[in-house]
């Protein structure tokens, strides 16, 4: 075979050399293939050097039938390790999560683990979430049955580690916000039998108290493990009254905080959910003091208003004033009919007075009396001397009587 | 013993405290409305006004105090 006749290879020849550092950097780049990122390995732990810095350096190796069939090289960093909730140990059957990366300055590739955990916890994985799905199915996570929590308790129950921090946390909030009866009901919290521990600490505070907070610090899945067992849950469902769970950190959810009334970050702020802040309520008090001052002060003003108003309907002035009022159009009232009497009374007796006067002065009588006298004859008045002759006989009237007359003689006037 | 303690905790708490706040909402209302007397809401006045100091007493004389119970129990 004729190699350097082939084309293509003579394409290859022509291309200049690649520099070691970037064939690292092509391979480099082929790790970032997503079948080789965050992956779960499950391996056994051989050649574990702790470093004095603090990283780890293992490898992972999976037995095969009479040869070791494969191994990864593998470095935790100190910041993962630090997280470590327990010491790998040659041999140890383990999961790891972690990135596949090439290291250039030694020409390998190995695998960088962030997390790790004993192989066993698969099947404690498992475990929880066939509990999980168990007290689910039995209504243990129902929000229906969330209570809610008193507002002013008298004594709160604390299920946790009789040391540690955690009691501490809660004492001091309790003690600045709200000063009561702390009743510890105390329990190991990590361990093969903490589960009972923990359930029994609970079921012991029934009757005692208000609220119960059951709570742990951090600590990685296995330390948190007893919480998520279903003698706890069932524990904290039957407690009777309402339960705060702060298992953890708040990135650590078990089945203790999914069943319990209210869940809080952290143990202080269990603290704080469970009792209220006696400053707000003094100021809450001091509020509602000033306010019924003022509704008082309101009442006063009110009332003073009505007692004026009703003062001045009564003032016994105004109700003279009235009376005098009253008569003085009465008075006016009689003056004026008494007015108009007289004046109508003058008028009429003027008017009396004329007629009298004008009756007078038509009085035959009057006349009569200044010495006149009427003569008649046969009962009419003899005007003139030419209607009467000797002879006649004539009635002669004066003012105060008359008599019968015969005439003698008969004198005209033309003959005197 | 321990059902004797709760009734007694909660009659300091719930009632006291709360009806205590309770009464004297009432009692703020009663005086706002314009349908009580005078006189009567002076004497509510009163007994609000003791009302707050027992609820101050209540909240500033009370204790951090703590029990721990037998494991063995």
């Amino acid at each position: 075979m004729d190699w350097f006749n082939r084309p293509d290879v003579a394409a290859v020849v022509e291309k200049a050399p690649l520099r070691v550092s970037e064939l690292s950097a092509i391979i480099e780049g082929l790790f970032d293939n997503p079948l080789l990122q965050d992956i779960l390995v499950r391996g056994e732990v051989t050649n574990y050097t702790h470093h004095a810095r603090g990283h780890r350096y293992f490898s992972l190796s999976e037995k095969g039938g009479g040869n070791t069939a494969a191994v990864i090289k593998c470095v935790m960093w100190r910041s993962d390790a630090e997280r470590l909730s327990f010491n790998p140990s040659e041999g140890m059957e383990i999961i790891v999560a972690g990135t596949v990366r090439a290291y250039a300055p030694h020409g390998s590739y190995q695998l960088q683990v962030r997390e790790m955990r004993k192989s066993g916890l698969g099947e404690k994985f498992l475990l929880v979430e066939q509990w999980k799905s168990e007290l689910l199915a039995q209504g243990c996570f129902s929000p229906d049955r969330k209570r809610m929590l008193p507002l002013y308790p008298a004594r709160i129950g604390v299920v946790t580690s009789e040391t540690g921090a955690v009691i501490h946390d809660i004492r001091t909030v309790v003690g600045r916000r709200y000063p009561l009866e702390i009743v510890i009901s105390p329990t190991a919290v990590q361990g093969e039998e903490a589960h009972r521990e923990i359930a029994r600490a609970i079921t012991r505070l029934a009757g005692m108290v208000d609220v119960v907070i059951v709570a742990r610090g951090g600590g990685s899945f296995e330390d948190l493990f007893p919480f998520n067992h279903p003698d706890v849950v069932r524990a904290i469902v039957a407690c009777p009254v309402p339960v705060v769970s702060a298992i953890g950190h708040e990135v650590d959810v078990t089945l203790s905080d999914l069943a319990a009334d209210l869940r809080a970050a952290t143990p202080s702020a269990a603290a704080e959910l469970v009792v209220p802040d006696r400053m707000v309520l003094l100021a809450r008090l001091k509020e509602l003091k000033s306010q019924m001052s003022t509704a008082l002060q309101g009442r006063v003003a009110w009332a003073r208003e009505e007692v004026a108003d009703m003062r001045d309907r009564l003032r016994p002035q105004r109700f003279s004033r009235k009376l005098e009022e009253r008569k003085q159009t009465m008075a006016d009232l009689s003056d004026r009919l008494e007015r108009a009497f007289s004046n109508r009374l003058g008028r009429e007796s003027l008017l009396l007075a004329e007629m009298k006067t004008a009756l007078d002065s038509r009085n035959p009588v009057a006349v009569l009396a200044r010495g006149y006298c009427v003569a008649e004859k046969n009962g009419a008045i003899v005007r003139s001397a030419y209607t009467i002759e000797k002879g006649d006989r004539l009635k002669i009237r004066f003012y105060d009587g008359s008599s019968q007359v015969i005439v003698e003689r008969v004198d005209h006037e033309r003959n005197l | 013993m321990a059902a004797a303690r709760l009734s007694w905790s909660v009659w300091i708490m719930k009632e006291t405290y709360e009806t205590k706040i309770e009464q004297l909402r009432r009692i703020i209302e009663k005086i706002e409305d314009g349908n009580t007397g005078l006189d009567e809401s002076m004497k509510m006045y009163e007994e609000g006004a003791v009302l707050v100091k027992q609820c101050e007493i209540l909240l500033t004389e009370a204790e951090l105090k703590i029990t721990t119970l037998s494991r063995d129990a």
